[in-house]
């Protein structure tokens, strides 16, 4: 059995340890905000927070995770600033990437909360956006980087 | 009946006039679509409101991140005077009043949606409204002139003392027949197209919610993943599945005539157990199995003389000028999409139900029946939000796959295609080799073109199989592989953006040589406009070189005063300050026409350590009347970001029949860092509006290769660029 906090509250699971925590969270607690892309670490569609830091959850197998707090894009709750700007911006083209996205640029806030677009690029080189979004993802960071800085509430808590 | 219909929404697009009762007259077996409850006020297929005044649009296309959902909405919020953000929409069934008027298929692609539908969905709004204001007529005792519609509502136009809600309006407006003939309204009054800037799906998408296939769960759903064979024309000859059966978690391992399924409860186990067993496929047969041995076809077919002709302009001028001529090659490209392929199925009594995010649903339909050997109507497609498309997504060979796990399995199942799946089982944009030699005489003069083309047919595949979704069901399989043989000799996908080459030249011939591989094909983002626009504009600046002209100054010389081309040109060359570079940057310039609207770009880089680096890319689209400026800005970049992932980067290679490639480290793609700045420039235009999906794709790659040409003198001919 595998315990830990999923966006604010106790979870534990009964499967394999070595299963990864993208198909834990997909297949077995229906959190599908969370994206399969590529299964290698090489697209970021699957990122969440480990105890704050962006994770690339299709290769962190569900063990890694005991005992410590995860947060997927639902644990943002929608009103998060940058998903505010993500909207505004009409960063989203088909959408895939943009939880991978978002959860990438969340963990870069968090540590940096002024980035500049050297930063930016480089924060988020890892998160793939085959319709070409990336123009809006640097925009949308950069006006949250700009106005607020977001303190992790629900990772806090935890 | 076809005919008949056809003319008829013909008329209506042309004229703008009545169709809302039209588009219940499709097909002749076909009953008329009524969504919703019979209370709801429903005047046509596409629209329906309900007696709390929500409106609820279908969309016939697929949303694939072009923006689609939000174009549409907006038309028909324009005529129904509502926030585009009031209406709600839905993925459309499979139903003939949400076929494409010129395809006749419900299908997206060619850049068609907002061009087909401009006329259409704004008249679907505009009559709604006018059924309305009829209500409030008949409620009020007022007459048409005294009422208006804003905001959701009927109120009196002087004073606004008499104010009724749609939905108050609806239990008389259903009852009404529906007012046709409604003149739209001129652009000098829309408030919408040409001014909305947001996506009506921007906040689903920012939050997680918005549902993909891969999404998908219903009651009881199990996952599949499926053992294909490597190479394209193999099945599977026996397997072994002892070891993987006894794995957690696995509920059934079978073959179908696809491959050997694997299916457990979750998408992991399924994948572990998958690792376990042990298939044989049967050896694939002679031929071109090699990436190497299929480059060596094209390269003896272009020394050949086997052509079909497919734009004969004889030459005239002299032919003592300079003979210029050069070969280029492009390689087999994945599409890649972000969402793996995937698909679900639930048996019913009569056939199936299928989730999936689908460019093609009535194809999906077609592919699910023929497996279960059903009629059409026996299988319901529930579309979803596409995690990228670019073409993939028209095939439906994901969803014959998981109607034959299902078929066997009789339980819910999803199937899911992991990446190197994607990667090695796509349908993929053919290889092409082409020639062009052309004379440049002293002063310039350009003759005696000749473009010459070897690839294989995406058409002699692909259209088979789309006749099949097409025709009656009756028609034996060996009718439609007919028509794709037939269309294959002047394949359009092949020849497309060489044959219409927009430059005056004194004699153009353009000739095209089918060589069939045995590698699935598909359409990709701009089709064959992906490889004939870097040929033909490649050439062109080699010629403008051979001239000593400016790129710039030599392709106006041959452009007519009043050509699109032109403009953009003119417009691409202000943005990027043409000819003035800053020091140390280096410009290339490519126009291109596709899917109605023309595009011209140039591209800026720098040289680091001798290799370029992308610094800028300026784009000029004119695209007719635009409906969304940001997202045509958006659908500009994304075509060159995906581009210039090939242009740089994007090869698949065969060996043995398989796909050496396998997932994005040895199929890369642009990735943040690597993006230039990109200006884009809109053509303002009252034309009606044309492709915005794919155009934006053509121009990039010769225009990097010309800036590369222009840093290091080093003319690139291949595909992906040879930069080491
Ligand atoms: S799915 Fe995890 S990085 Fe691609
Ligand atoms: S929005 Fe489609 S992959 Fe990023």
């Amino acid at each position: 059995m595998v315990a830990f906090t999923l966006n604010g509250g106790d979870v534990s699971l009964e499967i394999d340890p070595q299963t990864p925590l993208l198909w834990a969270l997909r297949d077995n607690l229906g959190l599908t905000g969370t994206k399969f892309g590529c299964g290698m670490g090489l697209c970021g569609a699957c990122t969440v927070h480990l105890d704050g830091a962006a994770v690339r959850s299709c290769s962190l197998p569900l063990a890694a995770v005991a005992g410590k707090a995860v947060t997927t894009i639902e644990g943002l709750g929608g009103e998060h600033p940058l998903q505010r700007a993500w909207v505004e911006h009409n960063v989203p083209q088909c959408g895939y990437c943009q939880s991978g996205q978002i959860m990438s640029a969340a963990a870069l806030l968090a540590a940096n909360p002024a980035p500049d677009e050297a930063n930016i690029r480089q924060a988020m080189a890892g998160n793939l956006c085959r319709c070409g979004t990336y123009h809006k993802v640097q925009r949308a960071i950069l006006s949250v980087a700009a106005v607020a800085h977001w303190e992790p509430a629900v990772e806090g808590e935890a | 009946m076809n005919l008949t219909r056809r003319q008829f929404i013909r008329n209506v697009s042309v004229a703008g006039g009545a169709l809302t009762l039209g588009f219940q007259l499709t097909g002749c077996s076909e009953e008329p679509l009524l969504l919703g409850s019979e209370t709801d006020f429903r005047p046509n297929a596409f629209l329906r409101i309900d007696t709390d005044g929500t409106v609820t649009l279908q969309i016939p296309k697929a949303e694939m991140g072009q923006g689609i959902v939000t174009g549409m909405v907006t038309l028909v919020a324009e005529e129904l005077e509502l926030d585009p953000a009031a209406i709600r929409y839905e993925m459309a069934p499979v139903h003939g009043a949400f076929a494409d008027p010129e395809m006749r298929l419900q299908i997206t692609g060619g850049s068609a949606s907002i061009r087909v539908y401009y006329d259409i969905l704004r008249q679907v709004g505009a009559s709604a409204r006018e059924t309305l204001i009829v209500a409030a007529m008949n409620q009020t005792g007022l007459a048409r002139d005294a009422l208006q519609a804003r905001d959701g509502s009927v109120i009196s136009r002087r004073d606004g003392a008499v104010r009724i809600a749609y939905g108050e309006l609806v239990p008389v407006a259903r009852t009404l027949p529906a007012v046709t003939g409604v003149m739209l309204k001129p652009a000098s009054e829309q408030r919408l197209v040409g001014h909305y800037e947001q996506r009506v799906d921007a906040e689903a998408k920012s939050n997680g919610t918005a549902q993909f296939g891969i999404d998908v769960a219903p009651e009881g759903c199990l996952t599949a993943v499926l053992l294909r064979c490597p190479w394209f024309d193999g099945a599977v000859e026996s397997f072994d599945a002892a070891a993987a059966s006894e794995m957690p978690g696995v509920e059934a391992v079978f073959a179908t005539e696809h491959g050997v399924a694997v299916v457990a409860d979750g998408y992991w186990p399924a994948r572990q157990a998958a690792a376990k067993v042990d298939v044989r496929f049967t050896p694939p047969a002679e031929g071109l199995r090699d990436s190497g041995a299929i480059a060596r076809a094209m390269a003896a077919a272009l020394d050949g003389d086997d052509f079909a002709s497919v734009r004969d302009e004889p030459g005239s001028g002299p032919e003592d000028g300079t003979l210029v001529e050069a070969r280029y090659e492009v390689p087999f490209l994945a599409h890649a999409p972000m969402e793996p392929l995937n698909a679900t199925c639930r048996l019913t009594a009569s056939g199936c139900e299928v989730w999936v995010g689908t460019q093609a649903p009535d194809v999906a339909r077609d592919a699910a029946s023929r497996v279960l050997g059903v009629p059409r109507e026996a299988v319901v497609i529930h579309n979803q939000f596409l995690g990228g498309g670019f073409g993939r997504r028209a095939a439906a060979d994901n969803v014959a796959e998981v109607v034959a796990i299902a078929r066997e399995l009789k339980r819910p199942v999803k199937l899911v295609w992991s990446r190197e799946d994607d990667i090695r089982h796509d349908w993929y944009r053919p290889a092409m080799a082409g020639q062009i030699q052309a004379r440049v005489g002293a002063g310039g003069e350009v003759s005696h073109w000749r473009h010459r083309i070897v690839g294989p047919s995406i058409n002699q595949q692909v259209l088979p199989k789309l006749a099949g979704s097409m025709l009656p069901q009756w028609v034996p399989a060996g009718a439609t592989a007919l028509a794709g043989k037939l269309a294959a000799g002047k394949d359009f996908a092949s020849v497309e953006g060489a044959k219409e080459l927009p430059y005056n030249f004194a004699g153009i011939n353009v000739e095209y040589h089918n060589l069939p591989v045995p590698v699935p094909l598909g359409y990709w983002r701009s089709v064959g406009h992906s490889h004939t626009a870097f040929v033909v504009e490649s050439f062109v600046d080699e010629l403008a070189h051979r001239a000593g002209l400016c790129p710039l100054a030599f392709r106006r010389r041959y452009l007519a005063e009043d050509a699109p081309a032109r403009r953009v040109l003119d417009a691409v060359a202000e943005a990027a300050n043409w000819g003035k570079a800053p020091p140390g940057r280096f410009q290339g310039l490519a126009v291109h026409a596709s899917f109605h609207s023309v595009v011209a770009e140039v591209v800026e880089i720098s040289l680091e350590d001798g290799k370029p680096r992308l610094e800028h890319v300026y784009c000029a689209v004119d695209c007719g009347q635009v409906i969304n400026p940001d997202i045509v800005r958006d659908q500009m970049i994304g075509g060159i970001v995906f581009a210039l992932s090939a242009a740089l980067y994007g090869e698949i290679t065969l060996k043995d029949g398989a796909v050496e490639q396998g997932n994005y480290h040895d199929y890369p793609v642009l990735r943040q860092n690597e993006v230039p700045a990109m200006t884009v420039v809109l053509i303002d235009s009252d034309a009606p509006p044309t492709g915005v999906g794919e155009p934006g794709t053509p121009p990039a790659a010769p225009a990097l290769a010309n800036a590369i040409f222009a840093a290091t003198g080093v003319r690139q001919r291949r595909l992906p660029l040879q930069l080491s």
